[in-house]
């Protein structure tokens, strides 16, 4: 693909002298346009200089532009997003992120910061899963069948916790808490670029009953960009970007800011949509995508472009292997991807180790 | 395209030539029509799929699709439409896909006419634009232009809610349909009908009559499930009937060019259309209409 070789072949070089730091903490892949060099036969060294292009499905826009189409899109879908890819899905995306969060696993005290999340999918079922963790947690807690509420455990969690004297006074010591690790608590931060796609999240987890005070996942929404997160170092355990990761103009800034707001051992989990390697199935993808698709966009969104735009970008995104290795260009180590629906969608995971 | 695409392309190629049926295909070529609006695409940027052709776009908005996909879309917007008839789009793009060979008669019809034949190069529009409402609100009552203001504020419309053309695939006949679209509104006036549901189906009887048109006729006959049988005995007893003797008698309004006779009054323009009055539902009692509505 266009967008990797060189750049990351001069990254490498360059990291390599620098010795094994983590290749993403020298920016630069700010400044690519130095490090390409001239094409013959640039048409795209217009009036504007030596912008580049880039794809947005199969037209080609300056890069500028992309993240403000991007976002043009998902405010047009934003409402009936959750409906369309049931349709479009006909509900396997639903089979798909319960697999993801198998994937993940997380155990309670996780800190999960889950990107392009913006209708909340993910970070609901995270939910889901902390808490069922947590009920097994105290079922299998010791003396939990001689009790006659086998979820009572020995410490006072029966009552709400209201802050006592020490942890006013303790309060900033508590800051480093690598060493009282389970009195973590999860949390899930839900991070969109877009407005609109966060607030039908938030609507959905108020009639889901998710945004209760004493509930014990902490769930926080922001908006922010995935190239420039907004969040300090090392500071999530698990990364995660379902269906989002196609959409930006930089994957490679993507992931060094997925590397960076890591902590080290945290995981990087990526759901996408992937190349189908089988030809059969393939023709019969092919087609289902690009004569059934943008239809339902028009009858159920009134949207043809924004489904067109959708099963084009799936086209232009790298494969299973192409991308791995580009995760692997980013730091991350014991990289792998598990293929679902036979190469539909695949999860891709990396650790920060 | 991606890496390993190259590898599996011939294959691609045999089981997807095959079918042209379900490919993009460009059987539809624009007239060389003098006034066409043609707009230039760098066809470089854009890939094919498959080595599929990729017809360019016709006009603006203009959106290439296969029969498959047409088909699919007849089908969707059908079903959608019956069930939300909110979405006006669904109607529209209904029109568009089932009215290929109605749309040819009636370009037909407007070529075989002087004011027809002005229409179709002139290609006027009528948004708020194109048309001034001010201007029209200031003409005298009984005026057909004072009666359309009339009736764009009491139904609460506007001339701009028409959506555009998309699934044409001939550059004329799109603006047929789009002609067809907007002076919807005026046929309304014309007929003396507000927006509701019994309105609309009214309309429509009269449309699928007087144009040909698939969709009207499926509008007509489809629209009434969602009436009620006291609406649905008016429709089959004074409505329809009224509707079908307008839309023989008139002469066809697509070659009317209908903005410049705003400053007629209605009743003459009417009668210079051959288009009769509504039809007067008498106000009888209750006793003697509730047996005729359970029938």
């Amino acid at each position: 693909m266009t967008y990797k070789t060189r750049n990351m072949a001069a990254l490498r070089c360059v990291s390599v002298r620098l010795g094994r730091v983590c290749r993403c903490s020298n920016r630069i892949i700010a400044s690519r346009r130095n490090l390409s060099e001239q094409k013959s036969s640039d048409e795209n060294d217009k009036e504007e200089g030596t912008e580049k292009s880039t794809h947005f499905g199969f037209e080609s826009i300056n890069e500028s532009e992309k993240t403000g189409k991007v976002h043009e899109v998902f405010s047009n879908v934003a409402s009936k997003y959750d409906v369309m890819n049931d349709a479009m899905s006909l509900g396997v995306h639903r089979l798909w992120k319960d697999r993801f969060m198998q994937v993940l696993d997380p155990l309670p005290g996780t800190r999960l910061l889950d990107v392009a999340g913006g209708t909340g999918d993910i970070a609901f079922r995270f939910i889901n899963w902390i808490k069922e963790k947590e009920l097994q947690q105290k079922k299998a807690s010791p003396g939990a069948e001689f009790r006659l509420n086998p979820l009572e455990t020995d410490d006072s969690e029966s009552a709400p916790e209201f802050p006592s004297a020490e942890d006013y006074l303790y309060s900033e010591q508590r800051e480093d808490t690598t060493g009282t690790d389970d009195r973590k608590d999860s949390k899930v931060i839900i991070c969109d670029i877009n407005q609109s796609m966060l607030e039908v999240g938030k609507e959905r987890a108020k009639k889901l009953g998710l945004e209760d005070v004493f509930s014990s996942p902490d769930v926080v929404w922001v908006t922010g960009n995935a190239e420039e997160l907004p969040f300090p170092d090392n500071s999530v355990d698990a990364y995660t970007i379902a269906f989002g990761i196609r959409n930006v103009t930089h994957i490679e800034k993507v992931l060094c800011e997925a590397y960076r707001v890591l902590t080290p051992g945290g995981r990087f989990l990526c759901l996408e949509f992937s190349q189908v390697s089988n030809p059969l199935l393939s023709s019969v993808y092919d087609l289902y995508s690009f004569q059934v698709i943008p239809v339902l966009g028009e009858l159920i969104a009134s949207d043809w472009k924004s489904y067109q735009y959708l099963v084009e970008s799936i086209r232009n995104f790298p494969n299973q292997e192409e991308f791995a290795e580009v995760i692997r260009e980013a730091g991350f180590r014991m990289v792998s991807y598990e293929n679902l629906t036979s190469g539909v969608a695949a999860i891709h995971s990396g650790f920060k180790i | 395209m991606a890496a390993h695409s190259r590898v599996f392309l011939p294959f691609r190629f045999a089981i997807l030539k095959t079918p042209q049926i379900l490919g993009v295909h460009t059987r539809f070529i624009p007239p060389q029509a003098e006034n066409c609006i043609r707009i230039s695409y760098n066809h470089g940027d854009r890939a094919t799929l498959n080595g599929e052709e990729w017809t360019p776009p016709l006009y603006r908005e203009h959106q290439p699709t296969s029969l498959f996909q047409k088909a699919l879309l007849t089908v969707g917007s059908a079903a959608v439409a019956i069930t939300n008839p909110h979405r006006h789009d669904m109607i529209a793009v209904l029109g568009e896909t089932t009215g290929y060979y109605a749309l040819i008669r009636i370009r037909d019809q407007m070529k075989a006419d002087p004011v027809g034949q002005q229409i179709l190069s002139e290609r006027p529009r009528i948004n708020t634009r194109t048309i001034d409402l001010e201007e029209l609100r200031a003409l005298p009552e009984g005026t057909f232009g004072k009666e359309y203001v009339n009736w764009l504020d009491r139904n609460d419309v506007t001339p701009d809610s028409r959506a555009p053309v998309k699934f044409v695939d001939d550059e004329e006949l799109a603006y047929v349909i789009q002609r067809y679209r907007e002076i919807h509104d005026l046929f309304h006036t014309l007929l003396g009908m507000p927006t509701n549901m019994l309105g609309e189906c009214t309309v429509k009887m009269f449309e699928a009559v007087h144009t040909g048109l698939p969709m009207c006729a499926m509008g007509a006959v489809f629209g009434p499930i969602r009436l009620s049988s006291k609406q649905r005995w008016k429709l089959r007893n004074y409505y329809f009937p009224w509707a079908v003797r307008a839309g023989y008698s008139a002469k066809c309004l697509m070659n009317v060019y209908l903005e410049r006779r705003f400053h007629e009054p209605l009743e003459e323009l009417k009668a210079d259309l051959n288009i009769p009055s509504p039809p007067h539902i008498p106000k009888s009692t209750d006793n003697n209409n509730s047996r005729l509505y359970r029938r």
